[in-house]
């Protein structure tokens, strides 16, 4: 079977891939075949609709102007370093969330670029015993999450940034911080801007309570922002979630040097995908398995797409085995003896 | 059914978000049948505000006018005029 599957020929999605169609006489996938490239004049439009919400945030509401979510990975420690390079005066809160499988070496370079640009650290920590009970069950589960976000990422990590974006958002209204940014790439999501009002809260907390719920994980109030929080905050409340990535562009190659150069160090985890946490090779595998999608293969090939990274080189990411030390541990963590 | 609301199904067939499925209720929920999560519905919203030029107010992002096709539509279709 394997000599039948055929690859798009702009971008890294194959045919074996459920879902995904070759068009035979183009050659390409479904997505290359309706893809737009962003305009000039948009990629202006949203430049100049950054720079004007960080050169006034809204005055006189709470402590800090933006809380960022930082995993001390090379696309969240560039961002930050980044924004406080553009925009100096933005007071900004680091939130790193320890879902119990984090490297040393990424609490380290997250805690070294706040100290770089002068931001707060927060160390957002859940209950590790039932965190890695919600992980197992995300691992088993088939259906919680919708057919399109199984190309967006893993079930396991659709789970841990899920619960991230709850905490996050549940931070910013009670610290009234008007800005949460996002260190998504261009492949990761298409919107560089989402303004957050009060009943889309309420409504974002019970589309992922059900996904819980449909897991299996019972504790919920844990991962979901809280309740009381929400209902007590004015009905105007709004909050923008922004992700730069897509007004400044992408090239992880270059971040990468320019991180190396401030003092951010590689983590060694064996794993060619993420630079900072241990669960993504297993929660790679474990989609793999389930599914017989490869969760990196939409994102890097929606940045060959738009000229971010080279197919090849997207390729060699993809088709690189799975580091099976760490996959055993992760094993070993989620289902002790 | 109207041309948003067709509209919307050829989105979501086109982006993969029907998994299969070749039709969808009219008044069914969108994202308790498992077609979209909220970046799903971010992404539905960013299409049809581009598709025919209108903003969406945030403001009007509830289950209420936006988790079925004929909610959706009927909001689309108010903002057109
Ligand atoms: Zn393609």
């Amino acid at each position: 079977m394997a000599t039948d599957t055929v690859i798009c020929k702009n971008c890294a999605l194959d045919s074996k891939t459920p879902g995904i169609t070759i068009n035979a006489n183009t050659g390409l996938c479904q997505f290359c075949e309706h893809f737009t490239p962003l305009s000039r004049e948009k990629k202006e439009e949203y430049r100049a609709q950054m720079d004007t919400l960080f050169a006034s945030p809204p005055k006189h509401r709470g402590t800090y102007d933006v809380i960022m979510a930082l995993s001390g990975g090379v696309d969240s420690s560039y961002a930050l370093y980044r924004l406080k390079e553009e925009y100096p005066h933005l007071r900004i809160l680091a939130v790193q969330f320890d879902n119990g499988f984090i490297s040393d070496t990424a609490f380290e370079n997250a805690q070294k670029f706040c100290e770089l640009t002068k931001s707060t650290y927060f160390r957002l920590v859940l209950d590790n015993n039932l965190l890695r009970d919600t992980f197992k069950k995300a691992s088993r589960s088939m259906d919680a999450f919708p057919g399109f976000a199984k190309y967006r990422a893993s079930d396991m990590c659709n789970t841990c940034m899920s619960i991230i974006k709850q905490k996050i958002v549940e931070m910013a209204i009670q610290t009234k911080t008007p800005f949460i940014v996002f260190a998504f790439s261009p492949g990761q999501t298409e919107i560089p801007f989402v303004t957050l009002t009060k009943p889309f809260m309420v409504w974002i907390r019970k589309l992922f309570d059900g996904q819980l719920k449909t897991m299996g994980v019972n504790e919920r109030n844990l991962y979901l922002m809280d309740e009381d929080i929400i209902s007590s905050t004015p009905p105007e409340t709004e909050i923008m979630i922004i992700h730069p990535f897509l007004v400044w562009g992408y090239d992880k190659q270059q971040f990468k040097k320019e991180c190396i150069r401030l003092g951010w160090t590689e983590p060694d985890l064996h794993d060619p995908n993420s630079s900072n946490c241990l669960l993504n090779a297993y929660a790679i595998k474990n989609h793999y398995d389930k599914y017989h999608i490869h969760s990196y293969a939409y994102d890097l090939s929606a940045l060959i797409r738009q000229g971010n990274l080279k197919r090849e080189e997207a390729l060699k990411t993809l088709h690189t085995g799975f580091s099976d030390e760490a996959i055993r541990e992760v094993q070993r963590k989620l289902n002790p003896e | 059914m109207n041309e948003v609301s067709r509209d919307i199904v050829q989105f979501l067939k086109s982006r993969g978000f029907l998994d299969g499925k070749n039709s969808l209720n009219e008044h069914e929920s969108l994202t308790e049948t498992g077609v979209i999560d909220s970046i799903g519905l971010l992404q539905l919203i960013d299409y049809l505000e581009s598709r025919y030029k209108i903003e969406i107010p945030m403001e009007i992002i509830t289950p209420e006018n936006f988790d079925t096709l004929s909610g959706i539509s009927q909001s689309v279709t108010n903002l057109k005029k």
